[in-house]
């Protein structure tokens, strides 16, 4: 029974398949290097194939299904994940569920693309059809440089606006609280310049009108980040979220930093959350969220990431807080295969609260 | 010089720290947008796009349905089905992904207690 009512309710830890931004300044200088959207994530680009070879355990063919036969001007990629493990919530439970399950499409001809991510996600209670085959990501683009990977990308269609560190696991406190939930893509214009020296991102983006958006509001966000040196960067960004209900105004500063000797990538964000309520009585609430992040590669595919978390929900309330110790290993197995053992401290209030976590083993197959 | 400039930085972050046990209003729209949003109306749990058991917290609409159900207009409902949820020992208690905390509780249970206003 309880093994069931993990299946069922614990899928707030349902995720995607995203960017290992660990591997921006100690493999490449930019998103761009490995995949082909200019803020990472989704298809991986040819040196983002050989990347994904050459860091497995056994590293095989990296292409697209082992290397199905596919137009060049074709690009396709798909990832399938699911989990099981324990979760500490105040009480144990066991939990079992699917994560992702999609699929991804780009056709370029002359700087111009089309992408598509689409697949299942849970159904709604006594809903249609729509809400279980969705498209996550749908948009145009227009690549300045599309040889070199680099300079002018603007993008207008259904995607995630760029902000602040895109970290794979939506449960970083600067993803679920920050501005950057899961499934919180918007319609969107975009428009980002990404060199080896600097990147900026500006999107202006509106709430899904079809769907039930995860962001509800309409509003704009900004990202840009300076290289300092070929291994250290820093960024700033905001977003600013305007809905019926709530307006969100985000600001940030993160930090990259790759140490060479050790072969450890610091990343590190913190956050400036103002939440306005604007119905009925209405109420303002100044939050902070912020995380670091050291990952090392270690021998035969895997990597040790090590994660400190502060969430504070609101500024009024005295130990109104949570704070969090992430342990992650990734196994990169094969070019296709990773193995992800992740586990979580949770203390509120500095632990003179209930506390929380989990330990969890995760399988991400890509196609 | 360099003490009255750490004491500039300081007395901001302090005081961003809280310093009073709750100052928040107890009205539905905190209960809903402020507490039960961010932490049961997450997309894939109780959301409008899930509709997970019938309840969706991620909107004050939804939220004020739910809790219609649950805590009864004028949280006169004697079986008080969300408390008992957060507070759960076993499987049942939620959120699932991660505790509630006990403040945020509170401050619903002053909620119910004057009543539930705006359900």
């Amino acid at each position: 029974m309880r093994l069931l009512l993990g299946i069922a309710l614990l899928a707030a830890l349902a995720g995607r398949a995203d960017a290992y931004p660990q591997f921006q300044l100690s493999r490449d200088a930019t998103c761009t290097g490995c995949h082909v959207a200019p803020d990472g994530g989704g298809i991986l680009n040819e040196n983002g194939t050989n990347t994904s070879e050459q860091i497995a355990w056994k590293g095989g063919d990296g292409e697209f299904m082992y290397g199905l036969d596919r137009p060049s001007w074709l690009q396709l990629g798909g990832d399938v994940r699911g989990a099981s493990g324990f979760i500490q919530n105040g009480a144990s439970n066991v939990a079992l569920y699917p994560m992702q399950a999609e699929v991804a499409a780009n056709a370029t001809a002359h700087g111009f693309s089309l992408h598509l991510v689409g697949g299942l996600r849970r159904p709604q209670s006594g809903g249609s059809a729509v809400h279980v085959l969705w498209s996550r990501e749908h948009y145009a683009m227009w690549q300045q440089n599309p040889e070199k990977n680099e300079g002018l990308y603007v993008r207008v269609g259904r995607m995630m606006p760029t902000y602040g560190l895109r970290l794979a696991e939506h449960v970083v406190y600067t993803q679920r609280y920050g501005g950057r939930p899961l499934y919180a893509e918007t319609y969107a214009a975009s428009v980002s310049y990404v060199n080896p020296s600097v990147e900026v991102h500006a999107s202006a983006f509106i709430k899904d009108p079809i769907g039930s958006p995860v962001e509800q509001g309409n509003g704009a966000a900004l990202y840009a980040e300076k290289r300092l040196g070929e291994h250290a960067a820093i960024g700033v960004e905001g977003k600013y979220s305007s809905g019926d209900e709530v307006h969100r105004t985000f600001a940030g500063v993160t930090g990259k930093l790759y140490l060479p000797g050790p072969d450890v990538m610091l990343l590190a964000e913190a956050e400036l959350i103002r939440q306005k309520i604007v119905v009925g009585a209405g109420d303002t609430a100044t939050q902070l969220a912020g995380y670091v992040l050291a990952s090392k590669p270690l021998s035969a595919g895997l990597m040790l990431d090590g994660g400190i978390g502060h969430y504070t929900q609101d500024t009024r309330v005295k130990g109104l807080t949570r704070d969090c110790v992430d342990v992650n290993l990734h196994w990169f197995m094969t070019a296709h295969v990773e193995m992800l053992f992740t586990g979580r401290i949770e203390l509120l209030d500095l632990g003179s609260g209930t506390n929380g976590g989990y330990a969890l083993a995760q399988i991400h197959y890509r196609l | 010089m360099r003490k009255r400039s750490f004491a500039y930085f300081l007395i901001p972050l302090l005081a961003a720290c809280g310093t009073t046990p709750d100052e928040r209003p107890p009205t539905l729209e905190v209960v809903a947008l402020s507490i039960l949003a961010p932490s049961c109306g997450q997309v894939q749990c109780h959301s409008s796009s899930t509709n997970l058991e019938g309840y969706a917290f991620d909107t004050l609409d939804g939220s004020r349905t739910a809790l219609r159900k649950l805590v009864g207009v004028g949280g006169t409902n004697p079986n008080n089905e969300l408390i008992e949820v957060l507070t759960a020992d076993g499987d049942k208690r939620m959120p699932a992904d991660t505790p509630m905390d006990e403040k945020d509780i509170a401050l619903i249970e002053a909620w119910i207690a004057d009543g539930a206003p705006g359900l």
